[in-house]
């Protein structure tokens, strides 16, 4: 993963993506939005850490807006 | 809560082995989750099936993994499990620790917890055994403070474990417990933020033993060898002897290389240094007369996962020693991590571990992509068919022209 | 506000003071007796390490209760092992007997070194999972139970590692044990289809079968399952709890062994398949309990000296194995998934 702060263009186009899709692998959302996988890995630390987006175990692990994809009951 | 029967589970309180049943029990005295455990586990081994569903989200602020999400089927039964996870929690390298660093989990872990526990998982974490969706956080800040961290869970670095090593082992080829802490400090985005197609797990083990099993329990095994010769001390051979201990048979003829020989007369034990492969046997039954050699260092293997879907594999050479010096702060290994993960990272499918990726690219683009030398120590023996794949380089730097000259 | 990423507890705390002193300095060890460890380090120092099982799955009283006696006898320090085994770390020779004595009285189990049998590393099983095919702490009670007298003694050829994994997920790694236990499931999963319409997400619940077996069904708002390509693995349960995965009639045990992850004298080796399926006879496993005491006590009545379930195996041969255990021998047993020809016998040479 890239270190240092992550890139403000890449963080708005990561949840923009997110926006429109249920869950994505990080490797998806960083093919569709034409940034580097480490670059996306880097802002999506930033925003879960801010709340706004979160990760996802269900037999590999994806990344949703934070809320969008409830939990069974 | 109404005392229920659970006459089944009670029968595994007797014998003479310690009882898990008795344990939950303990636990519920103070936890009505751990008394509800206690009524579903009675009815899963009335019906003979599990009673848990798995989970979506539960997490901590900032990190994507380390609880594992955990509901009941009949929460309208049973409503202090209807939300009942997993926390795991970063164990200290090699299991060792004070009563009261264990004495912090206990307390918090009863405060909020079901107060069960598992000593430890099979990765190695600590395993804090069902809480409350809105505990999480509490917990994880209390831990925290108390200088706990979660462990991992997903598609990301599993926690890393390693065997006792130095701490308390002869054999110990390297130091197993600072490795494991070094490592698992520096990863810790990758084991706290699962970024990868799968889990990829490392596990250090000091000497060919695997105390941890780490050539089939981890994608990453690293098992502590030696390069020159091992040595042997005549006279603890000869008081071996004097106990009446048969060097020959024991020791001598089940040396898998046959490299060692024993002279009766001169009660003196040699080895053909060349031919060990450094199985151990010898060490581990003479372990006062024979010692691994001086310039020590580790086998890095990789693959090791287990069935699902290729079939298990175990891990296999990729570097046949590299130093583990905690001086130089274990950087070639880590560097060869970062190489290995990028790899994998690019061309592994989803929900494949890194051995069955190598597996399905082969092991030539592997060693390209990783930038790795191959080497005769990588496998048992060469390939049996003629159907290799030539490049462009290899064609340019083996074709002659008709004339004979290089082209 | 938690900090993060501060990792594991530094270990060195956690040391006692005679293994700093003598850190990467232990020159040889001895077992004196079952279940107790002497390292002795160049210094002359020694350490006696008194190796308890324990369930494993245990209450927070019970770990204060061992914190207790590493207080009394141990200046307050103690280890687990990979097997989840308790180690007491006694670093004055005077306290080992009284410690002994002690552990005896409250009844816990003193073991599990040199040609034992050790804990079971196990799983989570209908405890705490969602796709067991078996109980896993249950059938490890009934086992150890069974096998008592060889953890507390050291009078099998070699060492007997075990392990149970509750599903084919495994996550006991059960699979390069001398013996293994793993849970099987026997059924593709029975679809719930009103679970399936009232919102399971249909393209992942497609993607999550690894072999591929799950199509779409469109017309019916829901997926079907190609039966002939399920392996029961469960992975669909995990995404939506339409999936049933488990069946009581036929969910059950396989036995496997001759598996070993040690490089001592042969290379580490898998196990191997010697019974397709028991019956989950809760909560005490009869068969499964019966099933590996005869492997076991043939195992002591044929090896010789220091040989490992599987090499002994290995030497006689799995046909000589077959009819010396009375197994009956199936196509089940035959390999037929992905790396199935390397088991095949491509020679001439076998025993009748
Ligand atoms: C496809 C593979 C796997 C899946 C889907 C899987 C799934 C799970 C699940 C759902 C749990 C939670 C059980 C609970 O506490 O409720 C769990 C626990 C655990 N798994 Fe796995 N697992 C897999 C493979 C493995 C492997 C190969 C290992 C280890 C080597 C492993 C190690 C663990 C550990 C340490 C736990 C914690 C509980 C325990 O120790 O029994 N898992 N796994
Ligand atoms: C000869 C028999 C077997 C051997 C030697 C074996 C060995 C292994 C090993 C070494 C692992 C890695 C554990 C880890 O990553 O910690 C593993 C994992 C696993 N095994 Fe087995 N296994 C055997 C049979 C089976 C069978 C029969 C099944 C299922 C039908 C199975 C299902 C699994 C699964 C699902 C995993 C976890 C997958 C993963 O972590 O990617 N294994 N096995
Ligand atoms: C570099 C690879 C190989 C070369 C250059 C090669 C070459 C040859 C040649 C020149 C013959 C004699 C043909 C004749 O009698 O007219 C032959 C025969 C044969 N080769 Fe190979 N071969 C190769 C690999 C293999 C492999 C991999 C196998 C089997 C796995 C194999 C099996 C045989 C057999 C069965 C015969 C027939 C022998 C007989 O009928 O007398 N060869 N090969
Ligand atoms: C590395 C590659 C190959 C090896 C080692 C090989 C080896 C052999 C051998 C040993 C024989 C038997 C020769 C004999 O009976 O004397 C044979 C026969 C034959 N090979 Fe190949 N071969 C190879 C590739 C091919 C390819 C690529 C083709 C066709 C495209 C081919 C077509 C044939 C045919 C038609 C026969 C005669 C079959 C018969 O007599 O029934 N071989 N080959
Ligand atoms: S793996 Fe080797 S060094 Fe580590 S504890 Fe086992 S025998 Fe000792
Ligand atoms: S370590 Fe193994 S191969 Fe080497 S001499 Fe000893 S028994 Fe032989
Ligand atoms: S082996 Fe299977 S059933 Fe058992 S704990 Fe692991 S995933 Fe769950
Ligand atoms: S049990 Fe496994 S193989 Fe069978 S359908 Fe479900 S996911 Fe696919």
């Amino acid at each position: 993963m890239a270190r240092g702060p992550a890139d403000p263009v890449v963080k708005a186009k990561v949840l923009e993506y997110l926006g429109k899709v249920q869950k994505a692998k990080s490797r998806d959302v960083a093919v569709a939005i034409g940034a580097s996988k480490s670059d996306v890995d880097n802002a999506v630390k930033e925003l879960t850490a801010e709340d706004l987006v979160e990760y996802l175990y269900i037999t590999t692990t994806f990344i949703c807006l934070k809320g969008k994809v409830q939990t069974p009951d | 809560m109404t005392e229920k029967k659970t006459p089944l589970l009670d029968e595994l309180e007797t014998g003479k082995w310690p009882s898990f049943v008795t344990e939950i029990k303990r636990a519920a005295v103070k936890s009505e989750a751990a008394g509800e455990l206690l009524q579903v586990l009675e009815k899963s081994y009335v019906q003979r099936r599990g009673h848990w569903k798995h989970g979506g989200i539960v997490g901590v602020r900032g990190y994507g993994g380390g609880v594992i999400g955990r509901y009941v089927d009949e929460p309208q039964n049973f409503p202090n499990i209807a939300e009942f996870h997993t926390v795991r929690l970063l164990q200290p390298s090699g299991w060792f620790y004070n009563t009261k660093a264990l004495r912090t989990v206990c307390d918090i872990w009863e405060k909020y917890g079901s107060g069960l526990t598992n000593m430890h998982g099979s990765t190695g974490d600590i395993i804090l055994l069902g809480c409350k969706t809105e505990h999480i956080q509490p917990i994880f800040d209390e831990f925290s403070e108390a200088g706990f961290d979660l462990g991992g869970s997903g598609s990301c670095l599993r926690t890393p474990n390693c065997c006792v090593g130095p701490g308390r082992c002869e054999h110990a080829c390297y130091d197993t417990l600072e490795a494991c802490y070094n490592v698992t400090n520096e990863f810790m985005d990758e084991l706290h933020r699962p970024m990868w197609p799968y889990k990829s797990k490392i596990k250090f083990s000091g000497c060919a033993n695997d105390c941890t099993s780490s050539i089939a329990r981890s994608d990453c095994s690293v098992i502590g060898t030696w390069r020159d010769t091992l040595r042997i001390d005549q006279d603890a051979v000869k008081e071996y002897v004097a106990n009446k201990f048969d060097v020959q048979g024991i020791v001598c003829d089940k040396c898998p290389t046959k490299c060692l020989t024993f002279n009766a007369e001169t009660q003196e034990l040699s080895v053909v240094g060349e031919d060990c492969t450094r199985c151990m046997h010898c060490i581990n039954m003479m372990p006062k007369a024979i010692a691994p050699g001086k310039e020590k260092g580790a086998t890095i293997l990789i693959g090791g996962k287990s069935t699902i879907v290729q079939s298990a594999f175990m891990s296999w050479v990729i570097v046949p020693f590299m130093k583990m010096e905690s001086e130089d702060d274990f950087a070639e290994f880590k560097d060869l991590m970062r190489r290995i993960w990028e790899w994998w990272d690019e061309f592994g499918k989803s929900r494949e571990r890194i051995g069955e990726t190598i597996y399905r690219l082969g092991m030539t683009k592997f060693l390209k992509g990783i930038e790795v030398e191959p080497v005769p120590q990588m496998v048992f023996r060469p390939r049996a068919n003629p159907y290799v794949f030539w490049n462009q380089d290899d064609l340019d730097r083996s074709g002659t022209a008709l004339d004979g000259s290089k082209l | 506000m938690a900090i993060l990423d501060q990792g594991p507890p530094h270990y060195k705390k956690m040391l006692p003071p005679i293994v700093q002193e003598n850190y990467g300095q232990w020159k040889y060890h001895e077992i004196p007796s079952p279940g107790v460890l002497k390292h002795v380090a160049e210094s002359g120092a020694a350490l006696y390490s008194v190796r308890v099982g324990s369930p494993r799955l245990v209450s927070v009283d019970f770990v204060r209760d061992l914190c207790v006696i590493a207080d009394d006898y141990c200046d307050g320090f103690l280890r687990f092992t990979t097997r989840n085994n308790v180690e007491f770390l006694v670093s004055d020779e005077a306290k080992l007997q009284p410690l002994l004595d002690h552990l005896d009285s409250k009844g816990y189990c003193v073991g599990g070194t040199g040609a034992s049998v050790s804990n079971i590393v196990h799983t989570q099983g209908w405890v705490h999972c969602h796709t067991p095919a078996t109980d896993a702490s249950g059938v490890v009670k009934a086992v150890m139970d069974d096998l008592y007298e060889y953890f507390n003694t050291m009078k099998l050829p070699a060492k007997l590692k075990m392990g149970l994994a509750c599903c084919l997920n495994m996550c006991g790694a059960a699979h390069c044990s001398d013996i293994a236990i793993v849970g099987v499931h026997r059924t593709p999963p029975r679809i719930n289809h009103d679970i399936i319409r009232k919102g399971t997400e249909i393209p992942s619940l497609v993607a999550s079968c690894p072999t591929g077996a799950i199509r779409p069904d469109p017309k019916n708002k829901s997926v079907i399952v190609n039966e002939d390509k399920c392996m029961y693995c469960g992975n669909c349960y995990t995404m939506s709890p339409a999936m049933e995965i488990y069946d009581p009639k036929n969910d059950g045990i396989a036995i496997l062994i001759g598996g070993k992850t040690s490089n001592a004298r042969t290379a580490p080796s898998f196990s191997r398949m010697v019974i397709p399926f028991l019956p989950n006879t809760a909560p005490r496993w009869p068969e499964t309990t019966e099933a590996i005491r005869k492997i076991v006590e043939l195992w002591i009545a044929n090896a010789r000296q220091g040989e490992r379930v599987g090499e002994w195996v290995e030497r006689i041969g799995w046909e000589k194995f077959f009819s010396m255990a009375e197994l009956p021998f199936s196509d089940m047993l035959i390999d037929d998934y992905i790396f199935s020809r390397e088991t095949f016998r491509t020679s001439a040479q076998f025993k009748f």
